[in-house]
């Protein structure tokens, strides 16, 4: 990966990629739980939320649980991969720094 | 638009600071269920001994039916992908069966106290082991808390000990049910 992915890249959308990839395949997370994980406020996520969907990176399901409006998130397939290079990305910048440095 | 080495640490950080808060969330909301139904077994179960001792069917009724909504709630909550029930459930509760059997077999309780006080002292130590193996404070603390109130209760309040299992005991799990889902 020569750049880093646009989508993932901002910070707040990075938190919300990781605290879907730490859940097991599939599985869905309320938009309120996300909230509080990511430290973001509901315009905010709501925002970076239709940007990872629309990259189709997560899946968003909005249904009623009761009478009460429910948002839940998934990551997609897409997501998860672009998450992974993502992180790989991370990691071969962190590692060809340590590798530069331990060769001066 | 490069990454310099710095932000990429940074934003690893930040990663794995997220996903460690998100595993940890996951834990909590699928545990919870499960300290709400016992903490209703153990406040009927210690209420019916305190209230009426001559029912003996209470403790096997009470606990025969928290296992099968145990059950249940592992069910409903399994994951997304996972295909089925996942047996570890119930071999977990086998276990922890045979466990039971085999300590009251070698050492078996010299009065119903003793025996009371044994499995609030069980249950907080596999609240406190959960609790250290996955970094869940609040686990940690149910433990602690658990066996510091049965502790309490047996060698300070002998002859309330029954009563004071059901309201602190049961009361203390269902709270700590509530604490958990609030993460």
């Amino acid at each position: 990966m020569e750049q880093p992915d646009a989508t993932i890249h901002q910070p707040v959308r990075l938190k919300i990629m990781a605290a879907l990839k730490a859940l097991p395949e599939r599985e869905q997370i309320e938009f309120v739980r996300l909230k509080s994980l990511v430290g973001a406020t509901e315009g905010n996520l709501g925002a970076h939320l239709a940007t990872l969907e629309q990259a189709g990176y997560i899946d968003v399901e909005k249904d009623f649980d009761g009478r009460k409006p429910r948002t839940r998130v998934r990551l997609a397939r897409a997501g998860r991969r672009a998450f992974e290079a993502y992180v790989d990305y991370l990691r071969e910048i962190v590692d060809a720094n340590g590798a530069g440095e331990r060769t001066r | 638009m490069p990454i310099t080495h710095v932000e990429a640490q940074e934003a690893l950080r930040d990663i794995s600071r997220t996903s460690r808060a998100s595993a940890k969330s996951y834990g909590y909301r699928h545990g919870a269920p499960h300290l709400f139904i016992w903490g209703v077994v153990w406040m009927l179960g210690y209420g019916l001994t305190w209230l009426r001792p001559q029912l003996g069917a209470t403790w096997p009724v009470l606990i025969v039916a928290g296992s099968i909504a145990s059950i249940w709630f592992g069910w409903k909550s399994r994951p997304a992908q996972a295909k089925g029930y996942d047996w570890r459930y119930a071999e977990t509760a086998l276990a922890a069966f045979v466990f039971i059997v085999a300590i009251f077999a070698v050492m078996p309780p010299r009065n119903g106290v003793q025996a009371g006080a044994f499995f609030p002292i069980l249950v907080a130590l596999l609240y406190s082991l959960v609790g250290i193996w996955t970094r869940g404070a609040r686990m940690l603390v149910a433990g602690i808390v658990l066996a510091a109130l049965t502790l309490g209760g047996y060698f300070l309040l002998r002859q309330y000990f029954v009563p004071w299992m059901a309201v602190v005991g049961g009361g203390g799990l269902i709270l700590g049910g509530f604490w958990l889902r609030s993460v």
